[in-house]
C-alpha cells in the first residue's frame, strides 16, 4: 500500500508517499511537475473523502434508525411487560385474600374463624354424644331396676290370689258351719256370705291387677329392648372423628399460612420485576442522547464535507489544470474496503466510493436483519 | 372385660374391652365401690384396651353416685385408644386421670 500503511486491525499509520499518486505517462505534452501532481493527488484524495463522509453519514444516519425503531420497539415491549407485572402483582395479591378466608353470602369468614367454629361445634357434638351416652346408660339402669320391682309386684299378686283363694275356701267352711248350727247360725252364715262376696271381689280386682300388670310388663320389656338398641349405638367412631377433623383442619391451616407466605414472597417478586422493567424502560431511553450525538457527528461530517468541496472548487478555479483528478489508489481503497468485516456494508461502502452512487439495499438489508433477527457476526 | 377387685375393695383394675355388654357388671362394681369406705376410689386402666360410648357413659355414672358421697372417682393409667377417648371428650376436666 503506497498511502497507508495497516498496523494491526484498526491501527494506520501515515508513510512518506501520498495515498494518491499521478501517473507518470498521463501528461507526455507538459513536463513533469511534481506540485501539480501532488496537488491532483490531494484532490483525488478530497473528492474520496467526500465519498467516505457521505457513505458514513449514511451509515450513520440508517444505524440511528435502526437502534431508534429497535429501541422503540423494545420499549414498547418493555412496558407492556410492565404492565403485565403490575396486573399480575394484583392477582397474587388477590390469593392472599383467598388464601386467609372464603366468601360466604358475599361475606368474607377468615379460614381461622372457620377452623374455630368447626372446632367449638364438633366439641359440642362430642358432648352431647357424652350426656347421651350417660342418660341412656341411667335409663338403662333405671328400667332394670322397675323391672326388678314389677316382678316383686308379680310375687305379690301371686300371694295375694293364694291369701284370696284361702278365704274363699275359710268363707265356704264358715257357711256349711251354719248351716248345721241352724237358727243358732244364721247370723254367723250372713257374715260367712259377705266374706264370701269380698273374697269373689277381690279376685276379680286381682285378675284385673295382673292382667294391668302384664301390659306394663310388656311396656317396660319393650322399652328396656329399645333403648338397649340405643345404648349399644357405639358412637367411639363419631368421637374418634372429631380428632381426624382436628388433625386435618390444623393441616387446611398450616397450608393457609403456607401459601400465604409463598403468596407474600410472590408479590415481593413481582414488584421487584416490575420495579426492574420500569428500570429497563427508562434505560432504553438511551436512543434519544444516541441520536442527539450521532446528529452532531453527522453535521460536522457534513460542515467537513462542505469545506472539502469549497476548497476544491476553489482550487480548480485558481488552477484549471488540476480539475482532472488522478485516479484513485485502488490498493488504497480496496485495502480500505478491506477493513469492513460486515460483507453488506463492505458493498455499500465499494458502491459509494468507487461508483459514486448510494448502495440502493441498504434499508432493505437492514430491515431484513431486524426481522429475521440474524446478525452477521464479526 | 375382666375385673379385679384390690384388697380393700377401693381399688378396681379393668382388662380387655368394657363396652355395653357389661353394663350389669359394672352396676355390681359401682356397688362394691360405693361401699368402699376410703375418700379416694380408684379404676385402674392399665390393661383396658378398648371403650365404647357407653362405657364412657357408665364411668360418668360412676362419677355422679361416688360424687353424692363427697368422694373422688380416679381414672389410673388409661393407654391406647382409651387415653386418645379420653383426650377427645376432655375427660380430663370431669375427672382426675392419673398417667
Amino acid at each position: 500500500m503506497a498511502g497507508l500503511t495497516r498496523r494491526g486491525k484498526g491501527a494506520t499509520v501515515a508513510t512518506t508517499s501520498p495515498p494518491f499518486e499521478v501517473s507518470a505517462v498521463r501528461d507526455v505534452v507538459r513536463p513533469p511537475d511534481p506540485h501539480i501532481d501532488l496537488l491532483q493527488s490531494w484532490m483525488s484524495l478530497a473528492e474520496v473523502q467526500q465519498r467516505v463522509i457521505r457513505t458514513l453519514v449514511a451509515e450513520i444516519q440508517a444505524t440511528s434508525g435502526f437502534v431508534e425503531t429497535e429501541a422503540d420497539d423494545l420499549s414498547g415491549r418493555f412496558q407492556r411487560l410492565a404492565l403485565s407485572a403490575q396486573q399480575q402483582t394484583g392477582r397474587v395479591n388477590s390469593l392472599t385474600s383467598l388464601a386467609r378466608s372464603i366468601q360466604v353470602d358475599d361475606q368474607p369468614i377468615p379460614i381461622d374463624e372457620i377452623a374455630r367454629l368447626l372446632k367449638d361445634t364438633l366439641g359440642d357434638v362430642v358432648g352431647k354424644i357424652l350426656l347421651l351416652s350417660k342418660d341412656s346408660m341411667s335409663m338403662v339402669y333405671a328400667l332394670s331396676e322397675v323391672s326388678a320391682n314389677v316382678g316383686h309386684v308379680e310375687k305379690c299378686m301371686a300371694q295375694l290370689e293364694q291369701i284370696n283363694s284361702t278365704t274363699n275356701m275359710l268363707a265356704l267352711n264358715a257357711r256349711i258351719e251354719a248351716e248345721r248350727a241352724g237358727a243358732a247360725g244364721v247370723t254367723f252364715r250372713v257374715v260367712a256370705d259377705e266374706v264370701r262376696e269380698l273374697s269373689k271381689k277381690t279376685q276379680v280386682l286381682a285378675h284385673t291387677m295382673k292382667s294391668e300388670l302384664a301390659v306394663v310388663i310388656e311396656g317396660i320389656a319393650t322399652g328396656q329392648a329399645t333403648l338397649q338398641r340405643v345404648a349399644t349405638i357405639d358412637l367411639t367412631e363419631n368421637i374418634l372423628a372429631k380428632e381426624r377433623l382436628e388433625i386435618l383442619l390444623a393441616a387446611l391451616a398450616e397450608r393457609g399460612s403456607d401459601l400465604e407466605r409463598i403468596v407474600a414472597e410472590a408479590v415481593s417478586e413481582a414488584g421487584t420485576i416490575s420495579a426492574d422493567v420500569n428500570g429497563m424502560v427508562t434505560g432504553l431511553q438511551f436512543q434519544d442522547r444516541a441520536r442527539q450525538r450521532l446528529e452532531h457527528v453527522v453535521d460536522v461530517l457534513g460542515v467537513i464535507s462542505e469545506a472539502l468541496e469549497v476548497n476544491r472548487q476553489k482550487t480548480a478555479g485558481i488552477a484549471p489544470e488540476l480539475r482532472e483528478l488522478a485516479p484513485a489508489d485502488m490498493e488504497w481503497v480496496v485495502g480500505l474496503l478491506n477493513r469492513f468485516t460486515m460483507s453488506e456494508m463492505r458493498s455499500r461502502f465499494a458502491a459509494d466510493i468507487l461508483q459514486g452512487t448510494p448502495h440502493a439495499e441498504m434499508h432493505r438489508d437492514e430491515g431484513s436483519n431486524s426481522a429475521d433477527g440474524s446478525i452477521e457476526l464479526f | 372385660m375382666k375385673i379385679e377387685f384390690q384388697a380393700n375393695g377401693a381399688r378396681v383394675s379393668f382388662s380387655g374391652d368394657f363396652t355395653f355388654a357389661d353394663h350389669a357388671a359394672f352396676r355390681d362394681i359401682a356397688g362394691r365401690l360405693l361401699e368402699a369406705k376410703d375418700e379416694t376410689v380408684v379404676i385402674d386402666l392399665s390393661q383396658l384396651q378398648f371403650i365404647d360410648s357407653a362405657g364412657l357413659g357408665m364411668l360418668l355414672i360412676a362419677r355422679d353416685e361416688v360424687g353424692k358421697t363427697n368422694r373422688k372417682l380416679v381414672l389410673a393409667q388409661p393407654q391406647g385408644q382409651v387415653k386418645r377417648m379420653f383426650t377427645i371428650t376432655k375427660f380430663d376436666q370431669l375427672f382426675t386421670i392419673e398417667a
